[in-house]
């Protein structure tokens, strides 16, 4: 990559390839769309928020069963993106810095769920790991763990669909890491496993860290294919699909509203201290 | 082979559709190779391959007498440095260069890091981040970090190329003076033939995965062995003409209704009576007002009409038609004293011995 | 870049497709299609009644949607939703959601127009298969290991049913704690807001039974087991006997209730006229003989409650609910 010509010391980076500011009528037009794809997100979400009343709301801050159902969201939803790390970071990694017959066809595997119905997600997941399944099975004769109606369903379920997004964005977290870095690290007398620990990842934590920000939103809110394998113990989403059939509309949006809520402060907050932490690599190519 | 320095002997390697043929280069201790040669010819994949980034299928590599083939990177003692220099954003400049302190603790390797900064005169950069340096201090950095881990050789890839022409003197003329003080040897790749006129003791010319010409940096630049290096090499002058002997036994070549005197040459040089190119450089050509007395076996002396003239900075390069197109490069204060101007006739003097012969057809 | 350029076509490709598509798709409801809200159990049998309806009538088109029983009161009530019929697997969820419905939201009648049993449905691959019989079912499902599947009792109505019919076979078979030995192999681990998730769980042998509709036994051709009508709820005419079970649920005790299924036109029907025809259809023997096709029991007369309210078409196919 050609580098834009540098300049005299103390000076700030240079931002390389400096586009003229767009035109005003092509300003216009985007925002234009802009405007409606901002509105189409936030009409909606606005009109939830409105709906109820401050009572509702304290009731549904009150109960027992949505505070579980948050917190087992929360949970499930932690330890899907966990679960996701382990085993997305590793391919991303594949993707990024290695060439082999298949890749293309490796990569869109990765990219899967996302192309299939969340309920036959379920089903298919059920299969697999369910009592007669071919992980389910071991699994239980082995360490006692069941998938059917329990946490470890719900994070698998989660995990399933969620995946993709953890691959595509460690992945593109590794393709920013410049691989002289590396050579370089080597002549300096550092091992391969020493160069992967000390400079790639952290280099792509922020690739890795925004994958488990999106993995960790995709997981809480997923409902299709967790309700196949997990009814009781109930996620955030089956509770409020539950009150609504039991109760209405009025109690079920009081609860999908402080899901929203506490879902949009984690992201805020975790795009902060990502941000901090492990910021976007400066242009150091 | 040299008990120091770097020994390349026999190293071929295949990579995809690319392949090093054959490489042998020797650099003793203080020396620097400058390895010229156009985009594609395989000069980063031989650095590469020394660094141990490849395995060659066969040959063996020796830095500082040790057989190293089998050796990984990181136990090669190489220290690599590349274009725009690769420090590591994530890290302050101290940081960096405490990387190359290996089998030291955090905090020692820290204190040594600065303590080497200070020896480069930058120890006010130790906090900084990379992003913030010029590319002055950036190489210093690199430099000391490179230096950090002792290594045996250095490896140049490029450093300069994405620098304007004042930097690049600067850092290149640094360069020199570094890798002098320090006498550790050094491979310079470089397309840019000024680099190895500045740094070069040894120039290595590669075409296509093989060297084509080694030697003394002097030696290969006065007398390329083929027209395409020197065409790489920025010879002005390559005349198509023919090789004649005279009746006294004197050389000459024919080009253009002259005849320039030829030094004596070696057998194994172009024959008699063929065709021939002549190699030469503008800077051995020199021009006066007049045309000088007796014409002698130890130069030729013409006289051409200006065609154009260029100045580039302190030196002035003039393209004469004396028969045939003669490139004259001198400095341009004596342009101006000799009152030179296009379509002025002026005497020019070629010394025997800066023609060089080499075999061939008509240029292509 | 051709990675980059796929997504970007493939999304103005999509946005095309989706302008060009008929507008009258989007509005079938208000426009000239006939909606009908029905129970999921329902919908093997009411798609039959559907081709045959468009084949005696094929200018109304009949757009069902299917779901559970409350979700579709629900979505009349809460969500107004315009049906021309909802047609429920409990006939008191009609009474329930829509008789003090407002406006639209409303209904003021309804007719039983079908019977049908809990029972549970097991494959060859479950547990004790070969062992259990009508007699001694009560004692194989609270063998330790087996697995039972029911649906949530709170939001489902084949789930307190099945409640009900564990009270009542306590009672029937003088067994005191068989309800609670056969629910603890039926825990909420085991439990789902619809059938469709259980049926896959019985077949891929997570589940070895299941508490379902005889109907849906049939339909899916499934072993099941033949209650005692005492229990199973199947027939209206020992209604006060049922009501001695009970399921207690989040929504409080319910007393069972026959299994009748009922439909009704709401206030707030687009084409009332149509739905008149497409229940004259249910009622008459066309209806009849499709229901039990499927696996349903045959009321006919339908049962009707509020029946000065029953659109004068149907009347002829109608009797008063027994008992009330």
């Amino acid at each position: 990559m050609q580098e834009a010509s540098e300049v005299a010391p103390e000076a700030p980076p240079p931002v390389a390839g400096l586009a003229p500011p767009p035109a005003l009528g092509v300003l216009l037009v985007a925002w234009l769309f802009a405007g409606l794809l901002l509105a189409f997100i936030l009409l909606p979400l606005l009109q939830l928020v409105a709906t109820p009343s401050l009572a509702s709301l304290r009731r549904a801050a009150g109960d027992t069963d949505i505070a579980s159902a948050l917190g087992l969201s929360l949970i499930g939803a932690a330890l899907a993106a966990l679960l996701s790390a382990t085993i997305g970071v590793p391919l991303a990694y594949l993707l990024a810095r290695t060439r082999f017959p298949g890749r293309a066809t490796v990569a869109a595997i990765a990219d899967l769920p996302l192309c299939v119905p969340h309920t036959v997600a379920g089903i298919a997941l059920l299969m697999v790991f369910g009592r007669r399944g071919l992980v389910g099975r071991p699994a239980e004769a082995l360490f006692g763990l069941q998938f059917w109606g329990s946490l470890a369903g719900v994070v698998v379920a989660m995990a399933f669909v969620a995946v993709p997004y953890m691959v595509n964005a460690a992945r593109i977290g590794f393709e920013a890491v410049d691989p002289r870095l590396e050579k370089v690290a080597r002549t300096l007398g550092m091992g391969p496993w020493e160069v992967l620990l000390r400079i790639t990842l952290p280099l792509a934590a922020h690739g890795i860290a925004t994958g488990f920000a999106l993995t960790f939103a995709r997981a809480i809110s997923e409902f299709g294919a967790v309700v196949i394998l997990a009814y009781y113990p109930m996620t955030a989403p089956v509770r409020i699909y539950e009150l609504f059939l039991r109760f209405g509309l009025d109690d079920a949006v009081a609860a999908a509203v402080l899901l929203l809520a506490l879902s949009l402060a984690l992201f805020v907050l975790f795009r902060h201290f990502v941000q901090r932490v492990a910021p976007m690599p400066g242009i150091g190519r | 082979m040299s008990a120091r320095g770097l020994a390349l002997d026999g190293v071929s390697l295949r990579l995809g559709s690319f392949a090093l043929r054959d490489l042998r280069l020797e650099i003793g201790t203080g020396e620097v190779l400058v390895l010229l040669g156009a985009n594609g010819a395989g000069k980063s994949v031989c650095l590469e391959t020394i660094a141990g980034f490849h395995r060659p299928d066969a040959g063996r590599i020796l830095i500082g007498g040790r057989d190293v083939t089998a050796e990984p990177p990181e136990r090669r003692r190489v220290g690599l440095l590349l274009q725009s220099f690769a420090l590591f954003p994530h890290l302050s400049a101290a940081e960096n260069v405490a990387v190359g302190f290996r089998g030291r603790n955090h905090r020692e390797a820290r204190r040594a890091a600065e303590a080497l900064l200070a020896r480069f005169g930058a120890e006010h950069l130790a906090r900084r981040r990379p992003q913030l340096l010029s590319p002055g201090e950036k190489q210093r950095i690199a430099l000391a970090r490179a230096l950090a881990s002792r290594p045996e050789l250095f490896l140049f890839d490029e450093p300069f190329s994405a620098l304007d022409m004042e930097t690049r003197d600067a850092l290149r003329d640094e360069l020199a003076e570094f890798l002098r003080r320090s006498q550790i040897p050094a491979i310079f790749v470089t397309h840019d033939h000024t680099d190895a006129l500045v740094l070069a003791d040894q120039v290595a010319i590669m075409e296509r995965g093989g060297i084509v010409q080694s030697g003394r940096a002097a030696e290969v630049f006065a007398r390329p062995a083929a027209t395409g290096i020197a065409r790489f090499l920025g010879v002005e002058n390559l005349l198509d003409g023919r090789l004649e002997q005279a009746p006294d036994g004197r050389l000459r070549f024919a080009v253009g209704g002259a005849a320039l005197e030829v030094a004596p040459l070696p057998a194994s040089a172009a024959r008699a009576g063929r065709p021939a190119i002549a190699c030469i450089r503008a800077g051995e050509v020199r021009l006066g007002r007049h045309r000088a007395a007796p014409p002698d076996a130890g130069a030729s002396h013409l006289e051409g009409r200006i065609l154009s003239q260029r100045s580039l900075g302190p030196l002035c390069t003039v393209t004469l038609d004396c028969g045939f197109r003669l490139v004259a490069c001198l400095m341009a204060r004596d342009a101006r004293e000799l009152g030179l101007a296009p379509g002025a006739v002026v005497a020019a003097q070629i010394p025997s011995d800066a023609v060089h012969i080499l075999p061939g057809e008509a240029l292509g | 870049m051709t990675n980059r350029r796929a997504p970007f076509c493939a999304a103005l490709l999509g946005l095309a497709l989706a302008l060009a598509s008929p507008p009258g798709a989007a509005r079938g409801e208000e426009a000239g299609a006939l909606a009908v809200f029905a129970a999921g159990t329902l919908a093997v049998p009411f798609r039959e009644l559907d081709a045959l309806f468009e084949r005696r009538h094929p200018d109304i088109p009949v757009q069902p949607q299917f779901g559970g029983s409350v979700m579709m009161a629900k979505r009349i009530v809460e969500l107004g939703q315009a049906a021309d019929i909802l047609a429920v697997a409990d006939y008191n969820v009609i009474p329930k959601y829509l008789f003090s419905g407002s406006g639209k939201a409303r209904a003021e009648w309804y007719v039983g127009f079908a019977r049908n049993a809990i029972t549970f449905v097991y494959t060859d691959c479950s547990r004790y298969a070969d062992a259990i019989s009508a007699k001694n079912w009560y004692e194989v499902l609270a063998r330790p290991g087996v697995a039972i599947g029911r649906s949530d009792p709170n939001t489902d109505p084949s789930g307190y049913q099945t409640l009900q019919m564990l009270s009542l076979a306590e009672a029937h078979y003088g067994v005191p704690g068989l309800a609670a030995k056969i629910l603890a192999n039926a825990p909420s681990a085991n439990m789902r807001d619809t059938e469709t998730a259980l049926l896959s769980a019985l077949q891929l042998g997570q589940i070895d039974y299941l508490a379902i509709y005889r109907s849906d036994a049939l339909q899916h051709g499934l072993r099941h087991l033949d209650l005692p009508a005492q229990i199973d709820l199947s027939d209206p005419t020992l209604a006060s006997a049922y009501a001695t079970g009970v399921a207690q649920t989040k929504n409080g005790a319910l007393h069972g209730r026959p299994i009748v299924y009922a439909a009704t036109i709401p206030s707030g029907a687009g084409h009332p006229e149509w739905a008149a025809l497409y229940l004259a259809l249910l009622l008459g023997p066309d209806g009849q003989a499709i229901m039990r096709k499927n696996g349903f029991g045959v009321i006919a007369p339908g049962y009707a409650v509020g029946a000065e309210k029953v659109p004068p078409a149907l009347r002829p196919l109608v009797a008063a609910w027994p008992g009330s």
